[in-house]
């Protein structure tokens, strides 16, 4: 089954490409959210699912990313393209600066250190004048859905072919080794911080792009959406539900939750949020591997893998 | 010892100097952990390592490795002094180990486990996944675990897992090779099985360093065996000599002879 996985995903991605041809547009603008999610999900999986160092510093990317794009276009009239580029620049620098000290923490220090990230960039950020100080910038208006949805698409499809690099090159074995094991993986030579500070780099890049996307898309930008660690939250939780450090888990689960919390908004708007978050526990209760592990046992899958889980984490 | 003895093996000639270390000491707090301990072994010998438990075994091939910082002393490989340089870049100018607890990586196979060592070791390894398999499989056939390459590392049994320690420490290419107690908890069959994998090692020009429990066994793999005794050096000779000190029997000895 293993190797009609790719050759499936790449039927799948093309088939997607299409999508905006006889889609509504309601249904367009709900992919490109997913979409964006699932590239956001997918970075998150380089460092947090293989290099096994949770961040909730990534939400810091996606908004330098956003104000990349956004100062550029608002204050400055530069082009969209131009945008992007001053936005990955600036969260590539973010991430140097901010992973060649925090990636020295280990477990939930890195994971505290991160946190404060958010709080940060967001009093820089309400402060600046360039960026319209805490009123937020208003970009030009483009009305092409199309484009924007065919963007989001080429990005997440980018991003998970690094991954699949990832997965399968002596890189992606580093990470995993220091996931496993940071100090054994060191005294057999992996330079652990230089794969994890290039991991978060890697990660940065494609956050801030789904950042300028979103912001041009959306054309407004303010530091309490840019900055904003409920964002961070999501990524965490989607790129956990499909399966951390698998190469498509990642991409499936953020589909699956975007669609979830989708249906249940439509449905019963009041209470969405709050059987959102059931389906999020009761995904960790029964399948704390993700849904990739579930997807990976293939007919040996039975009840009994979901009691086991329960056991295991003595439930 | 209830195992058969084991023959002692002429000792390989001895080479230029691979690892030294001179005055080396390590203080935890109040407690002196090392102290002030010199150390040399040449390329194609072998150092038995011995002493109670909390001697400073441990501690000192921490040093060695680059784990822990000593607190005075120099640590020197092939003549130049290492004590700034990082674990990893340690593991790529030629010294491996192996862990008394040991450290399989969870996800991974036999052979993923082994082809890290292939991939990061001496002069940062194979550069191509796809030759570091190869030699990864080389080693695993070497170590006797050819037959459970796909299997998870989570599922060996003891003496299995220590082979894996094995066969990870050699993919390295190390050219300094610490092991530490790869023999503890194995039954007097299974060490008998070590022992025999350690001789075929010895005869590739490796420098090795063995601490460990079992006197016989060790008698019959060093060259030489050094006694630790509260972080300190009381005996650093041959075999023989070392295993009739006074001294040595008293610290260590003295209380497991039977």
């Amino acid at each position: 089954m293993k190797r009609f996985i790719l050759p499936a995903a790449i039927v799948i991605a093309v088939f997607m490409a299409f999508i905006p041809g006889f889609a509504s547009d309601t249904m367009i603008q709900f992919w490109i959210n997913a979409l964006l999610l699932a590239t956001l999900a997918q970075a998150w999986n380089i460092l947090g699912g293989f290099g096994g160092y949770v961040s909730f510093g990534n939400s810091v990317f996606y908004g330098l990313g956003t104000y990349g794009t956004g100062i550029a276009m608002a204050t400055y009239h530069l082009p969209f393209g131009v945008g992007l580029a001053i936005g990955v620049v600036l969260a590539v620098i973010g991430a140097a600066v901010v992973g060649l000290p925090i990636l020295r923490l280990r477990g939930p220090y890195f994971a505290i250190a991160t946190l404060g990230l958010n709080g940060a960039m967001l009093a820089i950020f309400s402060n600046l004048s360039i960026a319209n100080k805490n009123i937020g910038l208003v970009l030009p208006l483009t009305r092409n859905d199309t484009m924007f949805y065919e963007l989001s698409l080429g990005l997440l499809v980018l991003c998970t072919a690094t991954v699949w690099w990832v997965s399968r090159s002596r890189y992606g074995m580093g990470l995993i080794a220091i996931r496993e094991d940071e100090d054994a993986a060191g005294t057999m030579g992996v330079n652990a911080t230089l794969y994890k500070v290039t991991a978060l780099i890697l990660a940065s890049v494609f956050t801030a792009v789904a950042g300028g996307i979103h912001a041009y898309w959306f054309t407004f930008v303010d530091p309490a959406s840019a900055f904003d660690s409920t964002l961070n939250v999501r990524m965490v939780i989607m790129c956990v539900f499909g399966g951390p450090g698998t190469v498509f888990g990642p991409v499936v689960g953020s589909f699956v939750l975007s669609a979830v919390y989708e249906i249940l908004a439509a449905q019963i708007s009041t209470a969405a949020a709050l059987l959102f978050g059931l389906v999020i526990v009761l995904a960790v209760i029964f399948m704390p591997r993700g849904l990739a592990d579930v997807v990976g046992r293939g007919r040996a899958l039975s009840w009994r893998y979901f009691v086991r889980n329960i056991t295991e984490n003595r439930l | 010892m209830s195992a058969q003895p084991i023959p002692h093996d002429a000792a390989p000639k001895a080479g230029r100097t691979v690892i030294e270390t001179r005055g080396l000491t390590r203080r935890f707090g109040g407690l002196v952990s090392v102290n002030n301990v010199d150390l040399v072994i040449a390329e194609n010998e072998t150092l038995g390592l011995i002493g109670p438990n909390g001697a400073g075994k441990t501690t000192l091939v921490n040093m060695i490795s680059g784990t822990l910082a000593p607190s005075e002393g120099e640590v020197l490989f092939e003549g130049q002094v290492i004590n700034d340089v990082p674990a990893f870049r340690r593991a790529h100018l030629g010294i491996a180990r192996t862990f008394q607890v040991m450290k399989p990586f969870h996800g991974m196979t036999v052979l993923e486990n082994v082809t890290v060592g292939a991939l990061f070791g001496r002069n940062g390894g194979q550069k191509n996944m796809a030759d570091a398999r190869e030699k990864a499989r080389e080693w695993l056939e070497f170590t006797g675990l050819g037959g459970k390459i796909e299997i998870n590392a989570d599922s060996l049994g003891g003496p299995d897992r220590k082979r894996l320690e094995f066969a990870k420490a050699l993919a390295m290419e190390p050219r300094l090779l610490l092991l530490d107690e790869v023999m503890a908890g194995l039954n007097p069959v299974e060490v008998t099985e070590v022992v025999e994998l350690i001789k075929k090692i010895r005869g590739q020009g490796r420098a090795l360093l063995i601490i460990e429990h079992v006197v016989a066994a060790i008698r019959s793999l060093s060259d030489r065996i050094m006694v630790l005794h509260h972080g300190e050096k009381i005996a650093d000779d041959d075999p023989a000599t070392v295993l009739e000190d006074p001294r040595v029997i008293e610290a260590y000895l003295g209380k497991r002879r039977q």
